[in-house]
């Protein structure tokens, strides 16, 4: 991530970031609205270090702030190798567990042509999400409200939108114990 | 090696109406026959089962090492990162910004150690108004849960990291996935759909991955002279909470892979393990 600030070009050099050639004043003066000022201040920051707020192209003390986060360069560089090698690593264990899974689908699928290719050859149809059959059509035309609601929203080889990526902490009331179908599914 | 039927030829034949994922999955490996021949062989009983996965709630913890690693890469942004406009983002004088200032200098504290050179501004004033303008920040859940601390093994709050799935025990005291028997004319993912229902009651809202199955458990004593076959599907569990019947399904949990290796018996779990996620 920060490499090049520690390449070995500049290893003999005194620990510096490295100096803009423009540098421009702050304005002393208010000659417009507060508001305005403030704008301008956060578009074009001042960067002559004479003030204790950071407000500027760097920070006053960066050298020092630097020196105290990185250790040394050859400390910067294993801890570097060691995230690498940990990436790897998780990358081999998630790999190998996908190989498995699919490993375990293949052969399930090799045996499935075997038992019932009638099955077979409907698992491998290719979905098309915009299609509809007659039945659906006719179902749909039939319901109303909610009902309706809840067998459109449902497509048919897409994810369900309640699949979603999961946040840091869980809902605040939990899992949803109380959920109840509009259309109920037949049991028999 | 049986030798293959026309039938099957006939369907495979049509080049349009198997998809391209047909061709990876198309291996001709040979049927794996018992002991009986090839003309005495019974035609085997198809299952559906379904795996029942909660996906997790919530993000993967980080592991020690990965905490220190962003930590520590904090540090360096920190120290080398453009400078924040807080006066923008913060009225010069209010509450909030001591408050934004007393974080910002504990942070900065926590990340260098103590410094000579202070650049927030903390006034006393500011300070007090702070202290009055402290609110209660709404109370988030916690990542570790109540159903946690209890132990619960049919909640579905437990364990948000992982993945759960479900294990219905039948009337013989046997821990497996629900399951039901193929009916004729029926698709083997139109089984699955209805393998948990039956058993486990309407209340919950699942969503069926896909028409190919993930796995398959093959008993090593076929019952009753018939071979048993036993497709695994994969399913989303949503919303809602499993009932069991009482009859073909007394109890259920919600475990995750390892503890799912402790309920279901060791032939069964050989057969299972590698369809479930580790994580």
């Amino acid at each position: 991530m920060f490499f090049s600030l520690l390449s070995r070009r500049c290893e003999h050099l005194p620990l510096r970031v490295s100096a803009t050639s423009v540098r421009y004043s702050g304005r002393k003066e208010v000659l417009s609205d507060p508001q305005k000022e403030i704008l301008r201040r956060v578009l074009y920051p001042a960067n002559i270090r004479n003030r204790p707020s950071p407000v500027g192209s760097w920070r006053p003390d960066v050298s020092r702030v630097l020196q105290r986060a990185i250790p040394s360069v050859q400390a910067h560089e294993t801890i570097e190798r060691a995230w690498l090698l940990h990436k790897r690593h998780t990358r081999w264990k998630r790999n190998a567990e996908l190989e498995r899974k699919f490993e375990c689908m293949r052969n399930a699928m090799a045996e499935l042509e075997v038992a019932d290719p009638r099955s077979f050859t409907e698992a491998n149809r290719p979905e098309d999400p915009r299609a509809r059959s007659v039945v659906e059509v006719e179902l749909t035309k039939s319901l109303r409200g909610p009902e309706r609601r809840a067998v459109e929203a449902r497509i048919r080889g897409l994810f369900p939108r309640e699949i979603r990526p999961p946040p840091d902490t869980p809902p605040t009331g939990g899992w949803n114990y109380d959920w109840k179908p509009i259309v109920p599914p037949t049991v028999s | 090696m049986l030798p293959r039927r026309p039938a099957l030829q006939a369907v495979r034949s049509l080049a349009t109406e198997v998809g391209a994922a047909n061709n990876t999955l198309h291996a001709p490996t040979p049927p794996l026959s018992t002991t009986k021949s090839a003309v005495t062989r019974s035609k085997p009983l198809l299952e559906a089962a379904v795996i029942v996965n909660r996906s997790p709630t919530i993000t993967r913890s980080p592991s020690r090492f990965e905490k220190t690693f962003f930590q520590y890469q904090s540090r360096i942004a920190r120290a080398l990162h453009n400078p924040f406009p807080y006066e923008f983002y913060f009225k010069q004088g209010s509450p909030l910004e001591a408050q934004f200032n007393i974080e910002e200098r504990s942070r900065e504290r926590q990340a260098f150690g103590r410094l000579t050179r202070t650049m927030w501004d903390t006034t006393e004033a500011n300070l007090e108004a702070a202290k009055l303008a402290k609110e209660e920040v709404g109370k988030r859940a916690t990542r570790f849960t109540e159903a946690d601390k209890r132990k619960d093994l049919r909640s579905l709050d437990r364990r948000g990291e992982r993945n759960l799935y479900l294990v219905t025990k039948s009337e013989d005291s046997s821990w497996s996935f629900p399951r039901a028997a193929i009916r004729k004319g029926e698709f083997l993912h139109q089984t699955a759909e209805r393998a948990l229902y039956p058993h486990c009651g309407v209340n919950v809202d699942t969503w069926l991955v896909g028409r190919k199955p993930i796995g398959l458990y093959k008993p090593a004593e076929p019952t009753e002279g018939h071979e048993r076959l036993v497709f695994f599907y994969k399913m989303h569990i949503l919303a809602g909470q499993v009932e069991p019947n009482g009859s073909s399904a007394v109890d259920f949990a919600w475990l995750t892979k390892e503890e799912i290796k402790g309920y279901v018996e060791r032939e069964y779990w050989r057969g299972v393990k590698d369809m479930l996620s580790d994580s």
